[in-house]
């Protein structure tokens, strides 16, 4: 894929102008309630570039979280499994901002062939996201910033008043393994669907919606083995709303006030409940939620760089009703890195 | 691997087959394939328009919304025995086709033997492809086309055609709703699709449809649909893996059989792929826990789901490699669009 990488660096480069957002009531987004502006952002002087680094932070994040819970190792220090599955070996080339260290997490003893070739396979493909993203950007990408794998997930379990959440290892076993996946994925695609309409380079727009796409997959992938682990939602699936719950209220106050954008609502986020359904005019039947998207229209969330910075340090990007920056918090110990534009 | 080499292998000649070139044993799925024979040939369609240079945002919505209809259809009926309501397949005022398109059933009713937490999935995704059709037609307003005709007997046609099975109709044939393992083979066929068309669809929006927030009800509805081929695909590989080999478990290669045709059918008249080769990534086995699976659809270089062009998925919905087709398949008389024919 030598061409798209190059083509998309060549956009890169060449969107060094910042489109300007129309910010006001449109037919579609009128839709929606309240919806009236796109981002309190939009009218900043970011590129393209700065998009796609606050991609990379998160696919820093993703990306080490599986190749510790999979291989044991993090991305840039390939072992035995980790090259036995294809996984690529990053060069940790990005230079912007400050360079971490990766702290916490261990490779989980599988045991079921299910979930351990999920796990292999999600973590090369979010390997081969950084590798694309670092690729693609070249002498702009950020550095790897400082990540917490450890003690993060014990954090955000008490918060998110999941039992014995002082103590929760996403290492520990298979289960744990899927509930710690579901923090991240549906996350990724609220980001990539948030920055969509922010890229102003078509080849950039078109990767950015083929890793949505696969942040979805595997988002989809997460939700349909925790319900068929657990139908009833007695564990982990009840887990799953505890944190999705989590995700909306860090989210909500990622707004700073502001009303939610398009594609965005209050609640923001649903775990695999049962939940009333009509189909076909029939109001009498339920279902499950495999699908984490908006109550009334089925469009997955949108969320923007501040509500997602808040969900990924824990609450670190609002203090009252002001934005933090740089964001500080459970993952992300020092933050993310970004240019001097970017999102942080 | 066997059969899906197997399969490409004889690419050539399937494509001769599906394209009717010649008189064949298997004429009768020919025609039901390509639509060119029997009556439904000589019934008048909508006057064809010429696919203009420069497609509006209503176009690229109507499109989409011609999927939605055939995909509604599909689980509503697999989810309650019964399709859209009246109030949902209607034109706009100001829509230049006018007539309700009717639904051939053949097999099609609420899917036999589901478990209490098979029907509720069912009823999810069924209950958001609904959400799809009514949250476009209200985008588009007096501009929404109406269904057109759908035949949901195309599955046994076509099942014949990726050589699942002899029998394209009666004993034998493939039955999506048959049971659930049937069913998630009839599904498997639209969802990797959905996802691609709208990834091929996103950059045909123009500028003003970005800000009028049109992308960003394409990206978020991507996301849904890459949620739904999550499920569909997660749920035949672990279905599989629980099954212990292919040969328990044959849905497995049946949907590997789909995504060859689907291949086949891609690439349409020009006999090679109009833009970046394959997009299908076959669903395996894992044997081991240092196996990987198969779940996300997405490039092998850097993993990024695929995009479909408008005629690349036309192809596969009318089941026709020919150019100029102007229906078939799912759609006997072509789709309520500007591009319903095909043009490669």
């Amino acid at each position: 894929m030598a061409n798209q990488e190059t083509q998309l660096l060549d956009d890169i480069i060449a969107t060094s102008r910042r489109k300007m957002l129309t910010l006001g009531v449109s037919s579609l987004a009128g839709l929606f309630a309240g919806a009236n502006s796109i981002s309190a952002k939009a009218a900043a002087a970011y590129t393209d570039a700065d998009i796609l680094n606050f991609a990379l932070n998160l696919e820093y994040l993703e990306a080490n979280f599986y190749y510790m819970a999979t291989f044991g190792t993090t991305i840039d220090k390939p072992n035995a499994a980790s090259m036995a599955a294809g996984a690529p070996a990053i060069t940790l080339s990005g230079t912007v901002g400050t360079a971490g260290v990766v702290s916490g997490g261990s490779q989980v003893p599988f045991t079921t062939i299910q979930v351990a070739s999920y796990a292999i396979e999600t973590a090369v493909e979010e390997g081969k996201h950084v590798q694309l993203l670092l690729t693609a950007l070249g002498s702009a990408a950020v550095a790897q910033p400082a990540i917490n794998l450890g003690t993060s997930f014990q954090t955000l379990a008490t918060a998110a008043k999941i039992p014995g959440g002082s103590g929760f290892s996403p290492y520990a076993s298979d289960e744990a393994f899927l509930v710690g996946a579901y923090v991240f994925e549906d996350v990724g695609v609220t980001a990539y669907h948030g920055a969509a309409s922010l890229l102003t380079s078509a080849s950039n727009l078109t990767v950015a919606a083929g890793i949505m796409a696969v942040e979805a997959y595997h988002a989809g992938l997460i939700r349909t083995t925790i319900n068929y682990i657990d139908p009833t939602g007695a564990n982990i699936a009840g887990y799953t709303n505890l944190i999705s719950a989590l995700r909306a209220e860090l989210s909500q106050a990622g707004l700073l006030g502001a009303a939610p954008g398009p594609f965005d609502t209050n609640p923001d986020d649903y775990g695999l409940a049962t939940f009333p359904v009509s189909l076909g005019g029939d109001a009498s039947t339920t279902a499950t939620r495999i699908t984490d998207a908006d109550a009334t229209n089925l469009v997955a969330f949108a969320r923007n760089t501040t509500q997602v910075l808040n969900i990924v340090t824990g609450g670190g990007a609002v203090n009252g009703s002001a934005a933090v920056s740089p964001a500080v918090g459970v993952f992300f110990p020092a933050g993310m890195n970004a240019g001097p534009n970017g999102f942080k | 691997m066997a059969n899906l080499s197997a399969l490409i292998n004889r690419g050539v000649s399937r494509r001769r087959f599906l394209a009717g070139v010649g008189a064949s044993a298997g004429a009768a799925a020919a025609l039901n394939l390509t639509g060119c024979g029997g009556s439904s040939s000589t019934t008048p369609t909508p006057t064809p328009t010429p696919t203009p240079t420069a497609p509006t945002d209503e176009d690229v919505l109507n499109f989409a919304l011609n999927l939605e209809y055939l995909e509604a259809s599909f689980y509503l009926y697999a989810a309650t025995g019964a399709g859209l309501e009246a109030a949902d397949t209607g034109p706009g005022s100001a829509s230049t086709y006018k007539t309700v398109g009717t639904v051939s059933v053949g097999d099609a009713a609420q899917v036999a033997g589901l478990t209490p937490g098979e029907q509720q999935i069912l009823n999810e995704i069924a209950f958001e492809e609904q959400a799809h059709v009514r949250f476009l037609r209200s985008a588009l307003g007096s501009a929404a086309v109406p269904m057109p005709d759908i035949d949901l007997s195309f599955f046994g046609p076509l099942a014949v055609a990726a050589g699942i099975t002899t029998a394209a109709t009666g004993s034998g044939s493939f039955n999506p709703f048959s049971s659930f393992d049937y069913f998630l083979v009839g599904a498997f066929i639209f969802e990797d699709v959905g996802v691609t068309a709208y990834s091929g669809a996103a950059p045909l929006i123009s500028p003003a449809g970005v800000t009028a927030g049109y992308l960003t009800a394409a990206a978020g509805i991507l996301a849904v649909e890459a949620y739904h081929a999550g499920y569909v695909r997660t749920s035949l590989t672990g279905r599989a893996i629980a099954a212990g080999s292919a040969a328990a478990y044959p849905y497995l290669g049946a949907a590997n059989a789909v995504e060859a045709l689907r291949a086949t059918l891609t690439v349409g008249a020009s006999a090679a792929p109009s833009t970046s080769g394959s997009v299908e990534t076959e669903l395996t086995l894992p044997t081991s826990l240092t196996t990987a699976s198969s779940i996300v659809a997405a490039s092998a270089a850097d993993a990024v789901g695929f995009a479909r062009t408008v005629d690349q998925v036309l192809h596969i919905v009318y089941g026709s490699v020919k150019m100029g087709a102007t229906g078939g398949g799912f759609f006997p008389n072509g789709i309520n669009s500007v591009f319903a024919t095909t043009t490669a």
